[in-house]
């Protein structure tokens, strides 16, 4: 391929928009053109410098009340089911009158035990922990980046312990850690971020079961991985892209 | 579904996407109180149509819904905030051979592009068209697909390919001549 069919190419290239024929033709000529190969790295150092850079701006932490005010309003839902500690939770919270999204979360966690399928229960306790930790201003229970503080933490309280890998350099910094509970298990809440979004990766104790490999599902506008090893269950889960949800995985599984 | 079926189930997709919508709102209007109003009014008008929801991304699906919304008010409101010009046809044609990001390489640009802060990148965004303000958004920060861009942005995927260019070339524009000034001025 001649530069000036390349040139075009390499924006695509960066968005991880070309089809593995063009990506491997495009390679091919980066290779043995540094002036093509300068210009990519170009446009990357500049949207490295924009995902980083570019401020996020937060809802106000009442707006979700006031939209929910707005909505056309229904008799509220009657707590049943399998009294769950997350249902209980959401009763407290909504009994309490407590904040909309402290009430939303629980009500939301109810629908959800009373609706899910058995056989995915897992994925939808993980969904629904990874959407309270981001609502419920309640991401992290140890917060920082060092991951030698963070481990240690988690250890002394479960009967895991997960990894807690350094992937700084690979993009993933550590935000922090929580104790949650999945499915009925205790387990590690090991938070990292991409950029802006917030990755949980959850790990519990799954004694007696088969070595799983990655397991890929999107729901509800989040990608989910999960594997098992060494009798633990793994759960990433992010809004990131699925492919980079992926490349997480396999760091964190040493893969 | 139930009525309080149906508005759980809402709020239980939509809620956990209140910050990108927000985010998308507070680029486009510029500031926080109405930012405010029109995540207000596309949750009202999610909620609404949520019977037409095709299923696949509900994150995509809302943020399309957001800028509507923001389109709506910003005619209603007669803000000059918004002014999306009308695309000339080789914006349209998708044709992007013709953008030329242009310079020598490994020129000490490269490390200009890497020193830039929040405050100034905000500045330098806010002086794009908003056409090309808001794809670089669902790019970089919303992370989505140029097909996802297309739907939000209701333009056909050349032409987000061409926009995406144009607008990081113009962008880098600003920031260089940005850090050339500051230069000059010995900041």
């Amino acid at each position: 391929m001649a530069c000036d069919r390349v040139r075009p190419l390499l924006p695509l290239l960066a968005d991880g928009e070309l089809s593995l024929t063009r990506r491997w033709m495009v390679s091919r000529h980066l290779a043995r053109c540094p002036d093509c190969a300068a210009q990519l790295e170009d446009l990357q150092t500049m949207r490295t410098a924009m995902r980083t850079n570019l401020p996020f701006h937060q809802a106000p932490p009442d707006l979700a009340a006031r939209i929910g005010n707005v909505l056309p309003r229904e008799m509220p839902p009657v707590p049943i089911g399998r009294g769950s500690r997350l249902t209980l939770a959401g009763r407290t919270f909504a009994f309490a009158g407590s904040t909309f999204a402290g009430a939303l979360a629980g009500v939301a966690l109810t629908f959800l035990v009373m609706n899910g399928r058995a056989d995915d229960a897992m994925t939808q306790a993980v969904l629904n922990s990874h959407v309270r930790s981001m609502m419920a201003d309640h991401l992290t229970d140890v917060l920082t980046e060092d991951r030698h503080t963070v481990k240690p933490w988690l250890s002394a309280r479960l009967d895991v312990s997960p990894p807690v890998p350094d992937l700084a350099p690979e993009g993933f910094p550590l935000v922090g850690g929580r104790l949650d509970y999945i499915d009925g298990h205790r387990a590690a809440a090991v938070v990292y971020r991409r950029d802006k979004h917030v990755i949980n990766l959850f790990a519990w104790a799954a004694p007696n079961t088969a070595d799983a490999g990655f397991r890929q599902e999107a729901r509800q506008g989040f990608n989910l991985m999960t594997w098992r090893h060494d009798g633990v269950a793994y759960c990433a889960i992010s809004d990131l892209e699925a492919d980079q949800l992926q490349t997480f995985s396999r760091l964190v599984a040493g893969d | 579904m139930a009525p309080d079926d149906r508005k759980r189930r809402f709020e239980l997709l939509a809620l956990p996407h209140l910050d990108a919508a927000y985010n998308l709102a507070r680029w486009l209007a510029g500031n926080g109180a109405d930012a405010e109003d029109v995540v207000q009014d596309a949750y009202l008008r999610a909620f609404r149509y949520f019977d037409a929801w095709q299923g696949g991304n509900f994150r995509v699906w809302l943020l399309t819904i957001v800028r509507n919304s923001f389109m709506t008010w910003a005619k209603e409101n007669r803000t000059p905030r918004m002014v999306f010009r009308s695309e000339s046809p080789a914006d349209d044609g998708g044709e992007i051979a013709d953008i030329v990001w242009g310079h020598q390489p490994r020129d000490p640009e490269s490390l200009l592009l890497e020193s830039i802060d929040s405050q100034t990148l905000t500045r330098l965004m806010e002086r794009l068209p908003a056409e090309y303000r808001e794809v670089l958004l669902l790019r970089e920060v919303e992370d989505l697909s140029y097909k996802e861009i297309a739907t939000v942005v209701s333009v056909p995927i050349g032409t987000v390919m061409s926009r995406l260019a144009r607008a990081r070339l113009a962008l880098r524009r600003l920031w260089l001549s940005n850090e050339s000034r500051e230069a000059a001025h010995g900041v």
